[in-house]
């Protein structure tokens, strides 16, 4: 049986690319950049498009799934997790599936681990750069498991509402036409 | 189903849901292409959002958060049984990214001209930055952190250090302050008008790099103070009940009046 591969080699390299080199610029930064506040900019900007490209294209590209906030017209905040259906989720690559979720929880382990030895160093200063990563990180896992929790209750509840939606059309239209 | 579908998306995620369509139509019907529109800025009323799960999860665009920043992207459009996987290739999300970007700025920039520049919707705390995003309020921060560490003749990255953390652990102290006084601000926000109204205090700190007399500083400072205090005020004060106001208010002038006194001693 042939192996399986990405299916979206390009987008698997994205995501894994923007969380490592912010991982190994804030690690190896010091050797290269001799100012704090560039190498902060740089590895907190590096942060930032790493959660946006797992929030809006690894995400719903490698395993169907979505997440976001809106305000509705009360002034309630709405949040809202949406997948794609379940034959769709099947088809989906395991390969890029398995990627997606192992860099998603791996990658604020090794983050807190650096907490941790910015602490012991005393590097307060880092300690900042430390905690958006996590803050942003954090964000990301929360949403996709939420996600993926909600997914199989919300296929459940949609075949139930449009059966029983399908029903009454059907009811009403039966009840039409006899008018 | 794809029709009604359509139909009980959120209105506000047009411009989302035409780039799907465009994407879609790249793929598929090469001959129509339809180009996204930026968020229209009346907000129409929306229907409860149903989750349409049968519809395949389409690229949505705008961060957030980021945010993202997080501003909010918003859910899919046409629906395709097949799903989206065998339709966009790899190169046609290059495509959309710029439409991306460029609505996310245009975000940006509708949420900074709602709140500095006069608006009759500040008054109404439920409409007041309805779309919030806190990627502008993230840019003004490191802005305004870095301008300041830039003309620190020395201790630079302790001057960057302290504005930044000072600035994001004050909003969030701030937000947190609004919520306990029974405030009816949701919490993103309120970070959010927090963030956007640090523009004139970034303005102030860029002017300031010109000239560097006390006189010419102290001037400019003051007039971006009541300018970042003038935008605010609105937005704490009518989020909160009105035997509250002043105890919502007076920690936000005195944040900003912290940063104008940064602003000022820098040399």
């Amino acid at each position: 049986m042939a192996e399986e591969q990405y299916a979206h080699p390009g987008i698997c390299l994205f995501t894994v690319l923007f969380k490592f080199s912010a991982l190994v610029f804030y690690i190896l930064c010091s050797i290269f950049i001799q100012s704090f506040v560039i190498q902060f900019v740089v590895t907190v900007f590096l942060i930032a498009l790493d959660f946006w490209t797992v929030k809006n294209v690894s995400g719903r590209i490698l395993v169907g799934l979505r997440w976001w906030n809106e305000v509705d017209e009360q002034g309630q905040s709405v949040w809202h997790f949406e997948s794609l259906d379940q034959q769709t989720l099947e088809t989906l690559n395991k390969k890029d599936a398995w990627l997606f979720w192992w860099t998603l929880y791996l990658t604020p382990m090794v983050w807190v681990a650096l907490g941790i030895v910015a602490v012991i160093k005393f590097n307060f200063d880092y300690l900042l750069v430390v905690g958006v990563a996590i803050i942003l990180n954090a964000a990301n896992i929360v949403g996709f498991t939420k996600c993926r929790k909600d997914a199989k209750k919300q296929i459940q509840q949609f075949a139930a509402s449009t059966l029983t939606s399908r029903m009454s059309n059907t009811i009403q239209s039966a009840f039409m036409s006899s008018v | 189903m794809s029709g009604i579908d359509r139909m009980n998306l959120n209105t506000s995620s047009q411009s989302d849901i035409d780039e799907i369509e465009s994407l879609f139509n790249i793929s598929v019907q090469p001959a129509t292409l339809e180009v996204p529109q930026s968020v229209p800025p009346a907000r129409k009323p929306s229907s409860p959002p149903t989750i349409p799960v049968s519809a395949p999860l389409l690229p949505p665009s705008s961060v957030s958060s980021s945010s993202q920043a997080f501003s909010t992207p918003a859910p899919a459009g046409p629906t395709l049984s097949t799903g989206f996987g065998g339709g966009p290739q790899y190169n046609t999300l290059t495509e959309p990214v710029w439409e991306t970007l460029k609505r996310d700025l245009v975000r940006v920039s509708n949420n900074l001209k709602d709140v500095v520049l006069p608006n009759p919707y500040r008054e109404d705390p439920g409409k007041a930055l309805r779309d919030w995003d806190l990627w502008g309020p993230f840019f003004f921060i490191i802005f305004l952190a870095l301008t300041l560490s830039y003309s620190a003749s020395e201790n630079k990255s302790k001057v960057f250090a302290v504005v930044f953390a000072t600035l994001s652990a004050g909003a969030i102290v701030l937000t947190l302050n609004v919520q306990l006084l029974g405030g009816s601000i949701i919490f993103f926000q309120s970070l959010s008008v927090l963030g956007y109204c640090l523009f004139p205090l970034d303005v102030s700190a860029l002017v300031c790099q010109v000239n560097n007399t006390k006189l010419f500083r102290s001037l400019v400072v003051l007039v971006a103070l009541a300018w970042s205090s003038w935008a605010a005020y609105p937005f704490v004060s009518t989020a909160v009940p009105s035997s509250r106001k002043a105890l919502a208010v007076y920690p936000v002038l005195l944040l900003y009046i912290t940063v104008g006194f940064l602003v000022l001693a820098n040399n």
